[in-house]
């Protein structure tokens, strides 16, 4: 599934932060409000390897989005993911929503995988987000749902995967960040003035 | 910049106005350049002279999403009349070129180049860098033609066109204890952080930087050439770098790209048996300092350094050290460089160099070659003085 669903001119992609993925996307898609557009798909991890992804989940860049349920056991047809020890809140204005955990994808059974470049950035909405409010515009609306949703408010997550290979040419990694190799002319550049010992 | 597609009042969210070099290149800046309509007026026309960076956010805004870079269009002038350089300076600083330009590519046809400038504060030379980096891309009147005879890029300003539209992205470098809440920041993940490094090594990168090397140090031997040198015999070793600085960065890339793969269990951790030569000979000094600063580089690169990292500059330091050390005439000269530590790699396990240099010069005869083969047999005319 591509961007082409939406009608922008060229140089536009989807391109998410973190706080849109959580506030705009699942908050909405646990609040059961409309989402527009509606471009993210669900997907049953336990069926999907992540190189099975590609035309299942919402591609944007070399990055794949994607709903799913919230589950203890990650485990795939062909391998499992692990979560790394990094958490990380995801704020709107000073209000905590969400938290994002990231996982690497590992071949095989565990706990004797082989690590992969698979990366899995995984977002929670955080308890009590549904039923808050003020936390982003849509907020009064959610409000007349609290009652229905607020169990669920951790039933979903949503996914952003990638293969973690700088070297492939995307357009996320096209000149937006300073490669290496300008880090080191940059430096270079400082050397120049400092003059080399003779 | 109000927004509208097909009615829409704005952008959807989570959609971003993020160009590929591509798109820039060969839809807005072709259109631009051809005075087409472009369907969407999201890139300005901007006279880089009166904006100063910090301006350029609110002035090139699109729409109301936050945004971590700016995209222009510039109509590049001369800085002289009768000069091909451009003027690139503001009411407070001004943009300084860094690097090599890179060769824009799609589907392995050049489309055009890339050039990076920083943004320094006050006034040339004692500017202040600031974190403002500017990509320009101007598209290449050479496209058509074959690609390999540029390959290597420009090398001089005065080799391209300096003249006509450019369009431009302007963002602010992030630190490297980057925040982690961006999907295209790279080293958010521990492993990401080294794999760029592994990669950008193999994309001819380190060639770049050696080429880049080369030039600072030959400006250096240069300038110690323009001392007395022959009147001073302690001077006598400095002539050696010249031949060091050449066949280091020559056949480097080359072998380079002969390593196993990183990582790999069969490199064995040769970062302990690098010796470096003493400290008080003048080649060792200015090997060394080289490498420093790429260690600096690196460790200021990389919060997450690795083992794997570490290996990968270690390779460097042993490629470097190896060459000290081999690369027959020139290094046997040099006492220091006898050391026994070096036995890793022998003389005779080196490929023969004028072979390298025959296959390179056949490839393409590009720029590259060429400049190495000039400074090649320049140093050889050095290395015979020496030795007689």
């Amino acid at each position: 599934m591509g961007e082409g669903t939406t009608n922008l001119p060229p140089g536009f992609h989807f391109f998410p932060s973190d706080q849109e993925l959580v506030v705009h996307f699942l908050h909405r898609k646990a609040a059961r409000l409309p989402c527009q557009p509606d471009i993210i798909p669900t997907i049953d991890l336990h069926y999907c390897d992540p190189w099975d992804l590609n035309g299942k989940a919402l591609q944007g860049g070399k990055y794949w989005y994607f709903f799913t349920h919230r589950a203890q056991n990650k485990e795939t047809a062909n391998g499992y993911w692990k979560p790394i020890d990094i958490e990380e809140s995801i704020t709107s204005g000073d209000i905590d929503v969400g938290l994002k955990r990231t996982l690497i994808f590992y071949v095989g059974e565990a706990p004797e995988g082989m690590k992969t470049n698979w990366v899995m950035h995984e977002y929670h909405l955080l308890d009590g987000v549904l039923s808050s409010a003020g936390s982003s515009g849509s907020s009064r609306r959610s409000l007349k749902k609290r009652s229905n949703t607020r169990m669920e408010s951790n039933k979903w997550i949503i996914c952003r995967v990638y293969e973690s290979s700088c070297a492939s040419q995307n357009f996320h990694d096209d000149g937006m960040e300073l490669s290496c190799l300008d880090e080191v002319f940059l430096s270079f550049d400082d050397l120049d003035e400092v003059s080399l010992p003779n | 910049m109000s927004i509208s597609v097909n009615g829409q009042s704005c952008v959807p969210p989570g959609f971003r106005f993020h160009p590929t070099e591509e798109e820039l290149l060969n839809y807005y800046l072709r259109k631009k350049v051809a005075s087409e309509k472009i369907d969407l007026d999201v890139i300005r026309d901007v006279d880089l002279n009166k904006l100063e960076p910090w301006d350029i956010q609110e002035k090139c805004r699109i729409g109301s999403t936050p945004q971590n870079d700016w995209y222009f269009f510039s109509h590049k002038d001369k800085k002289y009349p009768t000069g091909t350089r451009t003027n690139r300076a503001t009411a407070a600083g001004f943009w300084k070129a860094t690097g090599r330009d890179k060769v824009i590519y799609t589907s392995f046809k050049r489309i055009g180049m890339r050039k990076t400038l920083v943004f320094y504060k006050g006034r040339a030379p004692h500017g202040q860098k600031s974190d403002w980096i500017m990509h320009e891309y101007r598209l290449d009147d050479h496209s058509d033609s074959n690609p390999q005879s540029h390959a290597s890029g420009s090398i001089g300003e005065a080799t391209t066109q300096e003249d006509g539209w450019v369009v431009c992205r302007v963002f602010k470098k992030k630190n490297h204890h980057k925040a982690m809440d961006s999907p295209n920041n790279c080293s958010s993940i521990t492993s990401d952080a080294k794999t760029q490094m592994i990669h950008s090594g193999s994309d001819d990168a380190l060639d770049q930087i050696l080429q880049y090397m080369g030039r600072s140090c030959k400006q250096e031997s240069e300038a110690i050439s323009n001392h007395n040198m022959s009147s001073n015999p302690s001077n006598l070793g400095i002539r050696y770098l010249r031949p060091i600085e050449t066949t280091l960065g020559a056949s480097l890339h080359e072998r380079f790209m002969k390593l196993p793969a990183l990582e790999s269990p069969t490199i064995p951790s040769l970062h302990n048996d690098y010796h470096p030569p003493p400290s008080d000979h003048p080649c060792g000094n200015q090997m060394g300092y080289a490498l420093e600063s790429i260690h600096a580089v690196v460790n200021m690169d990389s919060a997450y350094h690795n083992e794997a990292g570490i290996n990968d500059w270690a390779a460097l330091d042993r490629l470097v050290a190896s060459h000290l050390n081999g690369q027959s005439e020139a290094s046997k000269q040099l006492a220091c460089f006898d050391d026994p530590s070096f036995n890793y790699c022998s003389t005779a396990k080196l490929p023969n160099n004028s072979q390298d240099y025959n296959h390179g010069g056949g490839s393409g005869g590009g720029g590259d070659e060429d400049l190495w083969s000039f400074t090649r047999s320049a140093s050889s005319d050095h290395i015979s003085h020496v030795s007689l």
